[in-house]
């Protein structure tokens, strides 16, 4: 417990910028205490809005006097800082309160700025960090460890070039030199592994991923990668740059199925309460960080099981007269992950396509939905018919509900609980629906 | 029936590590799935940068990707050379974003807007744009007798192209950017049809897709009243969601 018991230095702050940051916070306070009497939500979110307005500079404020750790990446950073928050007060115990987490997902500036906000006394930090606000992080908050999860296309309406982020990592990193994180990289993804090459320590994470398909060619110089054979420890082969010096570096951490190889070489089973093997990847990836607060293994797997539905993630909840479970899927790698855990016949999937899901939705194409023959689909939510197009010529047997309730009230009367995999929206919508937020 | 005429109808995917970051792979499916239905035996050959092209394919498939892809793909496809051996012989080549952009004399990549060389089978050059072209596109498709089409799709690319004498326009734009704000979109010259809205488009409008089997087996097909009725119940959906 050394490593913990190590408080990080107060901040200080000016008197006027004191002054300022106490009215955001209270202003802020206020804003959602209103927010969640009219029953719209937690309030978390206009909380940060109104406090970031009235201090511009609370982000920074904010970060600054914590020793923070931060998770990112495109798929799995709520999951995996949930498990390494729960890690981290579990090896804390009585002091448990010492570690604040935006548990909420809540990942921008002001959603960071907002769960901070909240927990002024907290002296750790284990903070989910969205991709573009990575930069930011490294400079301000001056995060211990950077947990680096995988790079995979998102949102290419907004995010056009994927390796565009890779580089801002990169830049952050090296500008940081010596006073930055110990980075926490999967070594299996070749943007991650360019990205933190420049990090002065890396600790390589084996994490056995499935997805490769945005990981052609090499994002330093461009070359097309080489990939070995396919393994079970590799499903999609370990990978070299046949051109440069970039490769895939010898991981200290390595996932093996369902269990997890310590530096050590021991292997423990995590046996997590959240489905899937990316979450082993995730569990990984957090018992690496973890340890860099000196957490035990053994002690960090104790508190990982506490966790079992990070965020409303694979929540159970009864809507409309429906049990239903809630599988939150946001881009065509979650969906690779997601679509075998779930089982139940029908299943029903929900797609928008507002800011928050990515416009396009041209990604449902690169999703295997073949693998649901012979079950029924319900197309719910906004783009209901362009999943229902794409169903058909996967001949997957489906029909269009566009409205979630009516989906619902679809399967209320047949076998539960019936999987529901949606993506951002229809998901938010789900856990208010089901009074889970 | 001739031994001929029962080898599979072969389309060819083409680079898909590089080109088909859109779901680009969706029109291959869609291709086949059109013949499948009409007992048109056909199977899709994905090929990747290194292996072969088969020079025998009766529709090749070029989708959208980043600017380093592009140039590999350039490369690589010329450095194949038997996709100009298929076009030669009258295959068919329907090319989206990226993919119509490399399909022009010349295109740009990155902020220096360094200038590459395409695989010259359309007639079109592409600079970078003044702002990136990102959204619902919805443009019509005018036919030789008269009639018109609608095309639906999403477009997302900073490159604006222009149209040279050998070149005709697909489309006229009614919401959106298409080629350069100027009205047009896509190109066709032969039977390479090159177009900006991915999506993958042919998932919105399965009259292109029978258009472009049409050219390569040299027939009409029939109708498929099944399918049909979903792709209307989209294609209503998504013309009343841009024309709002
Ligand atoms: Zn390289």
């Amino acid at each position: 417990m050394t490593e913990l018991s190590r408080r990080a230095t107060p901040a200080r702050l000016g008197l006027a910028q004191r002054a300022r940051l106490r009215a955001a916070t209270l202003a802020g306070d206020a804003a959602a205490l209103v927010s969640r009497a009219l029953g719209k939500g937690s309030g978390a979110s206009i909380r940060g809005q109104l406090l970031t307005r009235l201090d511009p500079n609370a982000f920074r404020e904010l970060v600054k006097g914590r020793r923070i750790m931060s998770v990112t990446g495109t798929n799995g950073k709520t999951t995996t800082t949930h498990l390494l928050a729960a890690a981290v007060r579990t090896a804390l115990g009585e002091e448990a309160g010492r570690c604040v987490t935006n548990a909420d997902g809540a990942n921008l500036h002001y959603g960071i700025a907002s769960a901070l906000a909240k927990a002024r006394k907290a002296d750790l930090a284990v903070i989910e960090t969205d991709e573009r606000v990575v930069k930011d992080m490294i400079a301000h908050g001056r995060p211990e460890v950077l947990v680096l999860l995988n790079f995979s296309r998102d949102q290419l309406d907004r995010n056009h070039e994927i390796k565009f982020l890779g580089r801002a990592w990169r830049q952050a990193l090296e500008a940081a030199g010596p006073d930055g994180p110990v980075v926490i990289a999967n070594s299996d993804d070749p943007l991650v592994t360019w990205a933190a090459e420049k990090a002065h320590r890396v600790v390589w994470v084996d994490t056995a991923s499935t997805w490769s398909a945005d990981a052609a060619m090499c994002p330093q110089c461009g070359a097309m990668l080489d990939r070995t054979d396919p393994s079970e420890d590799a499903p999609t082969g370990r990978w070299n740059c046949p051109e440069c010096d970039l490769t895939e570096h010898e991981a200290s951490y390595a996932v093996h199925g369902p269990l997890i190889e310590l530096p050590d070489g021991r292997r423990v089973d995590p046996k997590l309460n959240v489905p899937g093997k990316f979450n082993i990847s995730n569990a990984a990836c957090a018992l690496a960080a973890a340890a860099q607060w000196g957490i035990d293994p053994d002690v960090a797997l104790v508190g990982f099981r506490t966790v079992s539905a990070p965020a409303g993630r694979f929540s159970t909840a009864t809507i409309a007269g429906a049990t239903v479970r809630l599988v939150l899927s946001k881009n065509p790698a979650g969906w690779a992950e997601s679509l075998p855990l779930v089982q139940t016949d029908p299943v029903i999937l929900a797609i928008d396509s507002v800011a928050a899901d990515g416009k396009d939705v041209s990604w449902l194409w690169d999703v295997d939905f073949e693998q649901l023959r012979g079950r029924h689909v319900i197309c719910s939510g906004p783009r209901a018919y362009d999943l229902a197009v794409r169903l058909s010529y996967a001949e997957v047997d489906h029909r269009v509900l566009v409205d979630l309730e009516d989906a619902l009230r679809a399967v209320a009367s047949g076998p539960q609980p019936v999987d529901i995999v949606a993506t951002y929206t229809p998901f938010q919508k789900l856990l208010k629906m089901g009074g889970l937020r | 029936m001739s031994e001929a005429a029962e080898s599979p109808v072969k389309i060819v995917l083409v680079y898909q590590s590089l080109l088909g970051i859109y779901g680009d792979q969706g029109n291959a499916k869609i291709l086949k799935k059109r013949l499948d239905w009409r007992g048109i035996p056909a199977e899709v050959l994905m090929i990747e940068p290194g292996e072969p092209l088969p020079s025998d394919g009766a529709v090749y498939l070029l989708g959208g990707g980043e600017d380093n892809a592009q140039t590999t793909a350039v490369r690589e496809l010329k450095r194949d050379g038997h996709l100009f051996e298929a076009l030669a012989d009258g295959a068919v080549l329907f090319a989206v974003c990226a993919g119509y952009q490399i399909c022009g004399k010349t295109f740009t990549i990155g902020e220096n807007d360094e200038v590459r060389e395409g695989l010259g089978v359309l007639d079109v050059t592409t600079v970078r744009g003044p702002e990136r072209a990102v959204g619902e596109i919805l443009t019509r498709w005018e036919h030789p007798d008269g009639t018109s089409t609608l095309i639906s799709g999403f477009e997302n690319h900073g490159g604006w192209t222009t149209l040279g004498p050998g070149a005709r326009p697909l489309a006229r734009v009614e919401v959106g950017i298409g080629n350069a704000n100027d009205g047009t979109e896509g190109a066709v010259q032969g039977k390479v049809v090159g177009t900006y809205p991915h999506g993958p488009v042919l998932a919105r409008n399965p009259e292109l897709a029978d258009h472009l089997l049409t050219l390569a087996l040299g027939r009409e097909l029939e109708p498929l009243p099944d399918v049909q009725a979903e792709h209307d119940a989209l294609r209503a959906e998504r013309a009343a969601f841009v024309r709002r």
